[in-house]
């Protein structure tokens, strides 16, 4: 089964989707921090991965998005966040890339499980 | 002196000026013909009409230059208005003197004229240089009386005005002189004063303003620490919750299913208002919006397609136009949408079955006009001015609606106005309501 890695510092968060992601037998696996997910990203290869953006820092969610998309251009990120916070990065230009972005959907927390699974579903579908 | 805000005024204070010339100029030249057809007194009207020519010259170059050092704003533009309040100043008394030579010299009374100089220059300018304006009037006032006593330049009579021409008696000059140089020094001491006063006053109620904006964005802060920590409490609860409520975890009795049901009613609505709270805040805290280009009629679009369904629901019909011409405009897309889908959310709201929500965007050259009327309850009177004002919720939608925000147009207003637009409301109790937007382009 597609293995999905969640990177949350809050474990009822990462609990709740976890139970969710389980349920679709999904295999699923954790991080606590940024370093710890990029770490995992590189060892477990995930099939998708759920991030949130409020980390240690400001925009270290979107640093680690950009460093696992190094390893791995093709897995998807789901980036846990609203629409509007995101609205201060600029990631484009940084790149160098016109058309790359360090993540491929925004998502609000909470997410509802139905949506949540839609999401993921999507993704793992064009795989 | 130079603080922030003054270079502001001290420029709307020269427009002040300028425009205060442009009725002087006027009222030379009605003197002016009531002296040659009234009095008919023999005067060197082409002189007289030619410096009224160069104060209209000057005053024309000066609004020019003034504008544009408005527009541009450079760096030690303050110096240079304060230059350009100088020199016109400097300007003007030259001017009167020519006037005052060719009219009678030191016995035309219009000689107190040079007191309007005074004022004005103790208003603009600092008191050492108001002072210096003083001292230049005089030089420039007693030549011409010195110059026609010692007859090195010829003397107007005013004849039909005053019979025995005084000009070369040294004791009425000495006289007249010195209570007019008085008068002037005495008139920017008073003046000065006064203006200082109020400087110094105005200088206060900067600062006070400033401390209060400051302590506001201090709140600000506070009030987004605060939400986004509950926000990311109630997250936790309700990504616990829901898993439970659609039977992931094993199908739950009905009375179980009907508690946890209310806990997560409850989490969303909080979490609604939550939402809602952190995003009047971050606007409020926000520098400044990322402006973009984008369409106008396709945001519309997206706006009314996001609350059609409730409005079919209800039997609300919903409809939109956007003239020719008023689709492309700069600003934040995401916040205009959220406003114009917040708004139109409301009217299908408050509209009772059958009614109708029409949202029209007119192009008025460099704004958008756009207009969202329905045919719902109203607002009472009293209320209207309230209803933009943070948690205001007007008494008639509380008693169809329970729970709200009163946040949502709180935050139309503040995107609105962050893009330097204009919001009001119009509204008839049970007939229904308009808002209202411009949007500069």
């Amino acid at each position: 089964m597609p293995k999905i890695l969640i990177i949350d510092d809050d474990p009822d968060i990462v609990e709740g989707m976890r139970v969710v992601l389980e349920s679709k037998n999904y295999v699923v696996t954790n991080a606590k921090n940024a370093e710890e997910g990029i770490k995992k990203a590189k060892e477990e290869k995930p099939d998708l991965v759920i991030l949130d953006v409020m980390m240690e820092t400001k925009d270290s969610g979107f640093e680690a998005a950009r460093q696992i998309k190094k390893e791995n251009r093709n897995v998807p990120i789901i980036m846990l966040t609203a629409i509007k916070e995101k609205l201060g990065f600029d990631f484009k230009n940084e790149a160098g890339d016109e058309e790359w972005l360090p993540v491929d959907d925004y998502l609000d927390k909470p997410l509802k499980p139905q949506e949540l699974i839609s999401k993921v579903e999507s993704f793992l579908k064009n795989k | 002196m130079n603080n922030p805000g003054e270079y502001e005024n001290l420029v709307e204070r020269i427009f002040w000026l300028t425009r205060l010339r442009w009725i002087a100029i006027a009222g030379v030249i009605i003197v002016l013909i009531f002296t040659s057809f009234v009095f008919k007194l023999s005067l060197p009207y082409f002189y007289l009409y030619a410096i009224v020519g160069v104060l209209g010259l000057y005053n024309l170059i000066f609004y020019f230059v003034l504008k544009d050092t408005r527009n541009k704003k450079p760096e030690g533009s303050f110096s240079t208005a304060n230059r350009i309040a100088n020199l016109q100043i400097s300007f003007d008394l030259a001017c009167l003197s020519g006037i005052i030579h060719y009219s009678g010299g030191i016995e035309n009374p219009f000689i107190f004229y040079f007191i309007f100089h005074m004022i004005i220059a103790s208003i603009l300018l600092s008191r050492r240089a108001a002072f210096l304006q003083a001292t230049f009037a005089a030089i420039m006032f007693g030549s011409v009386v010195i110059s026609e006593y010692a007859n090195v330049i010829a003397h107007y009579d005013l004849g039909g005005f005053i019979s025995l021409s005084q000009h070369n008696n040294p004791i009425y000059i000495s006289g007249t002189f010195f209570v007019f140089m008085s008068t002037l020094y005495i008139a920017i001491y008073m003046a000065t004063s006064i203006s200082k006063r109020l400087r110094q006053r105005e200088k206060m109620l900067y600062e006070a303003n400033e401390l209060l904006k400051e302590k506001d964005r201090l709140k600000s802060e506070y009030v987004l620490r605060v939400t986004h920590d509950i926000k990311e409490h109630l997250s936790a609860i309700q990504g616990c919750l829901d898993p439970v409520l659609t039977g992931i975890t094993g199908e739950l009795n009905t009375k179980q299913s009907d508690l946890v049901q209310r806990a997560v009613s409850r989490t969303s609505k909080l979490l609604f208002f939550v939402r809602a709270l952190l995003e009047i805040t971050r606007i409020k805290l926000s520098k400044d919006l990322k402006m973009e280009y984008f369409s106008m009629k396709d945001t519309v679009k997206e706006a009314v397609a996001a609350v059609e369904m409730k409005a079919q629901n209800k039997n609300v019909s919903i409809s939109s136009s956007v003239t020719l011409g008023a689709d492309k405009i700069k600003g934040a897309r995401e916040y205009i949408l959220e406003t114009i889908e917040n708004i139109l959310a409301n009217s299908v709201k408050y509209t009772p079955q059958g009614g109708r929500v029409h949202i029209n965007v007119d192009d008025k050259g460099d704004s958008l006009f756009l207009q969202v009327k329905d045919t719902g309850i109203g607002i009472p009177e009293d209320e209207l001015p309230r209803i933009f004002e943070e948690f205001y919720r007007a008494s008639n939608a509380k008693e169809i609606e329970r729970d709200g925000t009163g946040l949502g147009l709180s935050i139309a207003k503040q995107i609105v106005e962050r893009h330097k637009g204009r919001i009001w409301v119009e509204s008839e109790l049970g007939k229904g309501t308009t808002i209202n937007i411009i949007l500069p382009k």
